[in-house]
Order: structure tokens, then C-alpha cells, then sequence
């Protein structure tokens, strides 16, 4: 069946095929038809190629496949398969606490209104210091990691909720006031550093 | 300013042509499954399409009507 990429390749297709035939018969548009053609084939149309392909390109850029395509971006992906649960990302791919085709976004998303748009931009930034300037030896997250990517799932959770750790310091991590990741508790998180001695999970053993 | 029909003509030829580069250009971002295909999209699809889009529109706005074309003789 196909899927909504295909569909709108096809729409792109008709359209083109409708522009070529407006650019090879100008004359049409003479007529009332022909202005009705001419509207849809230059304006309404493409518009809605436009539309469809921003939200097929920002579906696209939300793929696991698609953040470690980046040459910088490789090691963060295979530490995804570390074989030991104390590596949070690993765990949290491995067993399907994130889905597994969406982990990169999942957890390093910004869920505010303009989220998507703010990572977007980020990501254009990141993508001109691969091509143009020169990637970072350390890839920092700008701001640091924010509790709210891991509330975003887990508050209001019970197992979260009925831990005592947690309760005792709930309002601090809501605040941001303490870090879920770099207070102690989680720290161990992509460790690409070690990446070179550790044991890796196979999902085809 | 108002455009004849051979003006409009050619105006419809441009957006055209702008048109099906943009599409063309975005079914092949479509199709790259690679970071810089966005950027192409965004870059070059998309402002090709919209600046054919904005051509027809203002080939619109400029084109003559048949009243204007019966004051003129």
C-alpha cells in the first residue's frame, strides 16, 4: 500500500505534468477553463505539494536512521546497542521504552509549542558545521539536557511516582533544579568514550 | 502596467518552468534519505515553487481584461 510519501510524489508528478502543459500551451489560460487550470497547476497545487513535503521532511528528520546518518552522529547511534542496562538510551531502545524507529527524537526533543521548529533550526545549524565550518570534538546539547525530555513520559507514572527517591525530590527535578542525568542517579548515558570496550546486544541473536 | 497576451504568455511560461524545477527538486529531496535533503527542499525546492507561484499571481494582478482591451481600440 503506499504510504503518504508515494502519494505525495504522485501529487508532485501531476503537478509537474499540469505545469508542463500550461508551459507548452500558454494559449489555454485564454479561456475561463484554462484560468481554473492554471490556478490549480501554479498555485493551489504546488502550495500543497509544498505543505506535504514540509511535513514529510520533518516526519523524515525524526527517524533514528535519519539522526545517525550524520558522520558525527554514528558512535551515539551504536551506543543505542550497548549490552548493559545501566546505559539509559541503550535500555530505553532496547526494550521499547522509546519507539525504537523514533529514539534519537523521543528523548531529545523540545515538546514546547515551537519545538519542532526550534529543533529544526538547530539541526540546519548543526548541518552548516558539518559541511561548511568544522563539528565540535565534544557535541554538547545547548542549554544541557532538560528533565522535561524524560517527564515527558515518565511523570505521572506509577513506578516513577511510588519510588521514594523521586518523591523526595519531585518538585526539584520539575523545576529542572536538580538534573535526572548529571545528579548522580542516571549518569550513565550514551558514554561514547567507552564505547571502544564494552559488549554489544545483537537483536538478531 | 497592464500585460498583453503574448506578455502573459511568457510570464506563464517562467512560473511554469519554476514550477516543475521546484517539484522536481522536491520529489527528489523526497527520495534522498540523506541530512542535506531538507536543505535542498527548503533552499531550492520550495523557494523555486513559491517564486513561480508569486510570478502567476502577479501575472494576475497585471493581466488585461477585455474591458481594458476594448478602451484600447
Amino acid at each position: 500500500m503506499p504510504g503518504p510519501t508515494d502519494l505525495l510524489i504522485a501529487l508532485a508528478a501531476f503537478t509537474i505534468l499540469l505545469a508542463a502543459f500550461l508551459f507548452a500551451r500558454p494559449h489555454v489560460t485564454a479561456g475561463a477553463a484554462g484560468k481554473i487550470i492554471a490556478f490549480m497547476g501554479l498555485f493551489i497545487l504546488p502550495a500543497l505539494c509544498i505543505s506535504g513535503g514540509m511535513y514529510a521532511h520533518m516526519q523524515q528528520s525524526e527517524q533514528t536512521r535519519f539522526c545517525i546518518s550524520c558522520h558525527a552522529m554514528e558512535p551515539y547511534g551504536r551506543s543505542l546497542y550497548v549490552d548493559n542496562p545501566n546505559y539509559i538510551p541503550a535500555a530505553h531502545f532496547q526494550n521499547h521504552r522509546v519507539p525504537a524507529d523514533r529514539a534519537c527524537y523521543s528523548c531529545h526533543a523540545d515538546y514546547a509549542i515551537y519545538g519542532p521548529l526550534a529543533d529544526k533550526m538547530r539541526g540546519l545549524k548543526r548541518i552548516y558545521m558539518q559541511y561548511v565550518s568544522t563539528p565540535p570534538a565534544n557535541i554538547t546539547i545547548p542549554g544541557g539536557f532538560k528533565n522535561a525530555q524524560c517527564l515527558h513520559c515518565h511523570l505521572g507514572a506509577r513506578d516513577f511516582e511510588s519510588n521514594p527517591i523521586h518523591q523526595a525530590v519531585m518538585s526539584s527535578l520539575a523545576s529542572n533544579q536538580m538534573s535526572c542525568i548529571t545528579s548522580g542517579c542516571h549518569d550513565t548515558t550514551h558514554n561514547i568514550s567507552s564505547l571502544s570496550h564494552v559488549k554489544f546486544w545483537s537483536p538478531a541473536q | 502596467m497592464k500585460l498583453s497576451q503574448y506578455g502573459m504568455s511568457r510570464i506563464l511560461r517562467v512560473s511554469s518552468i519554476l514550477v516543475v524545477l521546484g517539484l522536481a527538486v522536491e520529489i527528489a529531496s523526497l527520495l534522498w534519505f540523506h541530512p542535506l535533503a531538507f536543505v535542498l527542499f527548503a533552499f531550492v525546492g520550495a523557494v523555486l515553487v513559491a517564486a513561480g507561484s508569486l510570478v502567476f499571481l502577479a501575472s494576475l494582478v497585471f493581466a488585461v481584461t477585455p474591458e481594458d482591451a476594448s478602451d484600447t481600440r
